[in-house]
């Protein structure tokens, strides 16, 4: 295929997806409540001060514990913007600690809300439905502790459980979404889950695979009977590079088995901002060929850029390590149109599932799959609920599938969650922040 | 001359499979090869024997290394060897002590598997810390290496017209290395590379139970160009330590290991016998009862792992190990549960294995302690958890978590150096740092917390030598975490640090008067 050619389609299609984005939210970081984060996205050292609070909420013990903390963040910004300086005078007094523990406190569970739709399955239906009627699927991803336990393993296991018996239950009285069914590959659950391998063991360690694996094996088995039985998607997450060949290998490993040859519907997890990830497409392919051939739902493979790019610098750094992530985000990029592309010419084999909130990188997808001979159901696109809703509506308002991934759990759990969100919500380079400071439609089209 | 600024070893990136796969043939030449021969090694002259037998603590009938003990004799022909040898060594241009510091690091680059081999086999190291262990080892060369052309530049003191002043540090002459078992490579050498990179001559006594890994750093020192006179290998018992300790030909007595073998060794060298111009100058690095405070709002998903890694890595056997928890009392009982379960799934086995958590202490002695302490725990207090399956050969203690003890238990106060975590309650920090400066030890500190008033306030208060704030409290890396303790954990130097190479040295100004009848030269 011709490169102008589908730079072509792209621009058109892109052209398109912006128009469709809901007008009062095409710039989301625009909103009233957001100042605390627009502000913290031009000061570093606010930012950090802002992360830090964020992430110590749940551990405060009263509203003046919680101001006490949020004026220790504060107090080391060298140079404090004007309702900084208003809080540090209010952390001065009792009474005026309890207000701004209170208002802090709202601060961050009205954010948390945002991103976290619900305390459980159960109470996280009503918005899973809401999504649905929009034309939106869904995935759901509990939240927790980290596991260092056997039984933290199993707890997380068992609410797994729930949920794989919660979501398709409810998933059935929803009305018929034929975009978000069924693909050239046949029926698509409306019940998804993604689950963490990490937290289905306490056992993983990054210089020795093979415990944790056959640990988490024996939990994820039971989940993966669970989900075909009840007809839903199982969807494994990716976390950092410390566990991903152990992940990759577990899930090809079990989803090859004669067991699980007529289902369920199953997918991993490939980050482009890694710089050995067409080799991890390789063996995905290899595998898709190999013992994956005769499984009854094609595997699905999430593309994401990756959530943990600073952690992997650190570490690597650290170590004397080179860094296993592309340092400049054009490559990371780069590398996801490319992986877009292997992707979507071996749909069939797998499922291609673009996860992004970039409009280059989705409208890139569409025109390549268009451009190729591809339905246009064959493509799915996901999007993080609390970040990429605008664009989740664009995108169905195309008449393509669309799902958010949509975290659920309580406050707790879900702050290192959160905060993750808010350091991608801020980053310089994000393309949010591209589209917050408005950004024009070509630019934000503009070939990496 | 300047070299290319210091940058720590990389470890082996153990998340990756193909290097993990390189372990096992490390391993496999390693055993290949038979037990190493140790010399007593003074001069040209190697003295071989079996008076020493190292072997592998997980499998005691492996033995490692058979090795001579050195005699009196041995002890008196080193120290007139190392004697005879200071004046040419100390006189050798810095530039040329550097380059002999750096050649013997790349050696032990050259050989890093092989090294980490050693270890795995002769202390039960595993392999992670094995080869963190050899790159730390190379880290002490480069590091020192650096540091001591640095030194060769002198100090820069005011100039007035007609004196000319200058300061410089010299080689004090002979320096004891006395090492522990536990970091068989990096500390001898690091104290070695030290004392010679400085233009000290060197005496190494390393510990009756890491013979082999000693040699294997004498013959990289040596093959790198440190003259055999000014560096020789003692390996023996205590009374060979004792012995150097006590030798009026010793300047300076470079020392890690236990308490009660430090605090001899400082009354020793006090001594001034008839025939000694000098004093003795003693660098001890010795033990602890290291302490980590966890505040009401820490982050236990963080706390665990790093407790856990702090206190069993290695089997708790690292001087800087975490052996008290001082925990806030909103969050003690969860921290415990969770702490138990992470403790209760500890894979305890041989070290050579990657999924092994937890290997053996370093010999029968070490284990029967261990247990000693574990059951004063349980008689006095609570033991909350046991990592389940222990093997049955070998020198094996089981990893554990006590609670409930009650204050002045042996089990709060005296150096266990071993898998045996005590977790107490307190009010809050404050308290806490209470206890921390009730103990006569200052090591290593942990603190988890996440006002940054706390941390400012704990930095303030705490005696510690080296605090670590929301991590974990072992892993000093040099030139990041210089490392040492202080109170009567030792004599307050750090390892790997700006300051270190000034303990083997002897600082002297010269001021001369330039200005002659009138004429200033």
């Amino acid at each position: 295929m011709r490169e102008a050619a589908l730079e072509r389609e792209l621009l058109e299609v892109g052209r398109r997806l912006h128009a469709a984005l809901p007008a009062a939210t095409r710039n989301p970081l625009a909103a009233a409540d957001e100042k605390a984060m627009e502000l913290a996205a031009q000061d570093a050292e606010l930012k950090a001060a802002l992360f830090r609070f964020v992430d110590v909420v749940p551990a405060c013990r009263s509203l003046d514990d919680l101001a006490r903390h949020l004026t220790g963040f504060l107090g080391e910004v060298e140079s404090p913007p004007p309702p900084v300086a208003v809080a540090l005078r209010m952390g001065a007094s009792r009474a005026g600690r309890k207000a701004l523990g209170a208002a802090s406190a709202a601060g961050v569970r009205h954010m948390a809300h945002r991103f976290i739709i619900g305390e459980s399955p159960q109470a996280a239906l009503p918005t899973l439905r809401g999504l649905w009627r929009d034309g939106v699927a869904s995935t759901v991803d509990l939240l927790g502790e980290a596991t260092v336990t056997e039984a933290e393993a199993e707890r997380y296991a068992a609410r797994c459980e729930g949920a794989l018996a919660v979501l398709p239950a409810a998933a059935r009285e929803w009305s018929e979404r034929p975009a978000l069914e069924c693909d050239g590959a046949g029926a698509l659950p409306r019940a998804n889950l993604s689950v963490k391998v990490s937290a289905l063991t306490p056992l993983l360690r990054p210089d020795a695979p093979a415990r944790g694996q056959r640990d988490a094996a024996e939990r994820l088995r039971p989940l993966l009977r669970s989900a075909r039985e009840g007809g839903a998607h199982l969807h494994i997450d990716m976390e950092s590079l410390d566990s991903r060949d152990a992940v990759l290998e577990l899930v090809l490993e079990l989803l090859g088995e004669e067991e699980f040859r007529a289902g369920p519907s199953a997918g991993m997890v490939l980050q482009a901002y890694l710089r050995d990830s067409p080799e991890t497409l390789d063996a995905v392919l290899a595998w898709a060929e190999g013992a994956g051939a005769g499984r009854a739902h094609p595997l699905t493979v999430r593309l994401v850029k990756g959530a943990y790019w600073d952690h992997e610098v650190v570490e690597a750094a650290q170590h004397g390590w080179s860094a296993p992530v592309f340092q400049e985000k054009a490559d990371s990029d780069r590398n996801f149109e490319e992986l877009s592309r292997r992707l979507i010419d071996a749909r069939g084999r797998l499922r291609p599932a673009i996860a992004s909130h970039n409009l280059r990188s989705v409208a890139h997808a569409i025109a390549y799959n268009r451009l190729t001979g591809g339905d246009p159901l064959d493509v799915e696109y996901q999007i993080l609920r609390g970040l990429g809703d605008p664009i989740a509506q664009a995108i169905a308002a195309l008449g393509l599938r669309v799902r958010a991934y949509c975290p659920v759990g309580d406050l707790v759990a879900g702050m290192s969650y959160l905060v993750r969100r808010l350091l991608e919500n801020t980053s310089n380079d994000s393309f949010l922040a591209d589209q917050a400071k408005g950004v024009g439609v070509e630019e934000l089209l503009a070939a990496p | 001359m300047s070299l290319p600024p210091f940058a720590n070893e990389p470890v082996l990136e153990l998340r990756r499979a193909p290097v993990r796969a390189g372990l096992a043939d490390a391993l496999r030449e390693h055993d290949a090869r038979g037990p190493l021969e140790v010399p007593v090694w003074v001069g040209a002259d190697k003295r071989s024997g079996d008076a020493l037998v190292s072997t592998d603590p997980g499998t005691p009938d492996r033995v490692v290394a058979t090795s001579a003990a050195a005699t009196e004799a041995d002890v008196d022909a080193a120290l007139a060897g190392a004697t005879g040898a200071a004046r040419a060594w100390g006189n050798r241009p810095a530039g040329e002590r550097a380059d002999v510091l750096r050649r013997a690091a790349a050696a032990l680059r050259e050989r890093r598997l092989e090294l980490a081999a050693l270890e795995v086999r002769e202390c039960a190291k595993p392999w992670p810390e094995a080869d963190a262990d050899v790159c730390e080892a190379i880290d002490f060369l480069e590091y020192y290496a650096r540091g001591a052309l640095e030194l060769a530049e002198g100090a820069e003191l005011l100039q007035v017209p007609g004196e000319r002043n200058t300061m410089a540090w010299r080689p004090r002459g002979v320096c004891a290395v006395i090492s522990p078992w536990n970091f068989p490579v990096a500390i001898p050498c690091g104290m070695a590379a030290a004392a010679l990179g400085t233009g000290n001559t060197v005496v190494l006594k390393p510990a009756e139970q890491a013979p082999g890994c000693a040699f294997a750093l004498v013959r990289a020192l040596r093959e790198a160009g440190v003259p055999p006179d000014a560096l020789a290998l003692l390996p023996g018992e205590g009374e060979v330590g004792a012995k150097l300790v006590r030798d009026p030909r010793v300047h300076t007595i470079a020392f890690t290991g236990s308490s009660a073998v430090g605090l001899e060794i400082v009354r020793a060298a006090a001594e001034t016998p008839d025939g000694q111009p000098h004093l003795k100058r003693v660098i001890a690095e010795m033990g602890g009862k290291n302490c980590v405070i966890v505040d009401a709002d820490a982050d236990l998903d963080e706390v665990v792992p790093a407790l856990v890694k702090s206190a069993f890595l290695y089997a708790g056997q690292k001087c800087s190990a975490a052996s008290r928890v001082l925990c806030h009392a909103a969050i003690h009982d969860g921290l415990v549960e969770r702490l138990a379960g992470a403790v209760s799934v500890l894979e305890v086995g041989q070290a050579e294995f990657l999924d092994v958590d937890v290997p053996p202490v370093i010999e029968r002695e070490a284990a029967e302690r261990v247990a000693r302490y574990t059951e004063q725990a349980e008689g006095t207090g609570r033991i909350a958890a046991r990592a389940r399956d222990v093997p049955a050969e070998g020198w094996f203690a089981t990893p554990a978590v006590a609670t409930e003890l009650p204050a002045g238990s042996p089990v709060l106060e005296e150096e266990i150096f071993g898998p045996l975590l005590a977790v107490e309650r307190v009010r809050d920090v404050e308290e806490a740092c209470d206890r921390v400066d009730a103990s006569p030890f200052g090591l290593t500190g942990g603190l988890f917390a996440r006002n940054p008033d706390t941390v400012d306030r704990v930095v303030e208060r705490t005696p510690v030598g080296n605090l670590y704030v929301n991590r974990a409290v072992t892993g000093a890396m040099v030139a990041r975490q210089p490392f040492g303790g202080n109170r009567r954990s030792g004599t307050g130097t750090k390892a790997g640090g700006p300051a270190y190479l000034l303990q083997f040295v002897e600082p002297q100004v010269v001021c001369e008067n330039t200005m002659r009848h009138g004429l200033v030269v």
